[in-house]
């Protein structure tokens, strides 16, 4: 949980983040207490979604961005696609 | 005469194999996580749904079965257990923010190969047989210009199975889409350059030296705000 470590850090120094993570590190993450967690239902090693649908991974993007917006508190979100 | 004895595998080395073993197989390492019954489950349920798919010709319940596996498996995971966390809201809309990007992907541009463990082109089978060697290291930290040709990523890391993200980099390091959300006008500006590391290394190095010293680095970039993200 690397990322989680960083995302950790960056947020103790003033930088907002949101991590985009497949469904699978949902608890791993949840243990970390990291602050914007958009968890996607994809396989692992691809979690901005499937290859060649650039739409998609479009929508996956807005979604986190909205999410690290948007979120008043910590929030952990399960993206569902269109 | 003396026999020599038979080898016999047993159901529980054949799951683990898959972890780093005889079938490594970095999209099915997780099955050494799971019990025996439920690595049994697993193969049954994947045969069973196999012969449904080749009837309906919907494939997607295969996928959701692997999917829910992978779930399955990390979800007993506990490396790092906090009480509390830090949270910095945004001060600045997103629509003026410098925002970066960083993955665990394992990502960096063709020509510029950050040689882990000191291997010059280290190829993913060597990653993938190196792995404890890996988890003892500091991570290098690849520097990816914004402006880098989608074709000119090369991807290595010895902990997930790469092949999705070589036959689309977007997949974990969406560069090309946030290129084009840019444009859009969806956020400010991406940082140049984005970063990528391998995940697969030591967390106490990361923790107390590593992470760290890229903070720094990343504040003396103005960033307003990251996405990260694991892969």
């Amino acid at each position: 949980m690397s990322v989680g470590h960083v995302a950790r850090l960056m947020e103790a120094s003033g930088i907002p983040t949101v991590v985009v993570a497949v469904a699978a590190f949902e608890q791993p993450l949840k243990k970390m207490v990291l602050p914007r967690v958009l968890l996607t239902p994809y396989l692992l090693g691809r979690p901005l979604g499937l290859v060649g649908d650039a739409q998609g991974q479009r929508a996956v993007l807005r979604a986190a961005l909205d999410l690290l917006e948007s979120a008043a508190r910590p929030a952990m979100v399960h993206y569902r696609r269109p | 005469m003396s026999e020599i004895p038979e080898h016999k595998e047993t159901f529980e080395s054949f799951k683990n194999s898959f972890f780093y073993g005889s079938r490594s197989d970095m999209s099915f390492k997780f099955l050494a996580h799971l019990s025996d019954d439920q690595a049994s489950d697993f193969f049954q349920g994947l045969l069973s749904k196999l012969v449904d798919a080749y009837d309906s010709g919907d494939t997607a319940p295969v996928y959701e079965h692997i999917r829910q596996s992978q779930i399955l498996s990390y979800a007993q995971e506990a490396r790092a257990v906090y009480d509390t966390g830090p949270f910095t809201p945004m001060d600045t809309p997103l629509s003026q923010s410098r925002l970066m990007l960083l993955t665990s992907s394992g990502h960096f541009v063709d020509g510029d190969d950050p040689n882990p463990l000191g291997v010059e082109n280290m190829t993913q089978t060597q990653a993938e047989q190196q792995i404890m060697s890996f988890l003892k290291e500091s991570p290098p930290l690849s520097a990816i210009p914004v402006d880098t040709p989608t074709d000119r990523l090369v991807v290595r890391h010895g902990g997930y199975d790469v092949r999705g993200a070589r036959r689309d980099p977007n997949v974990s390091l969406p560069l090309q889409r946030l290129r084009e959300l840019s444009v859009d006008g969806v956020f400010g500006v991406l940082s140049d350059p984005v970063y990528s590391f391998v995940g697969a290394c030591s967390q106490v190095r990361l923790l107390k030296k590593d992470g760290p010293d890229w903070v720094q680095r990343f504040k003396a970039q103005k960033v307003n705000a990251a996405l990260l993200v694991p892969a």
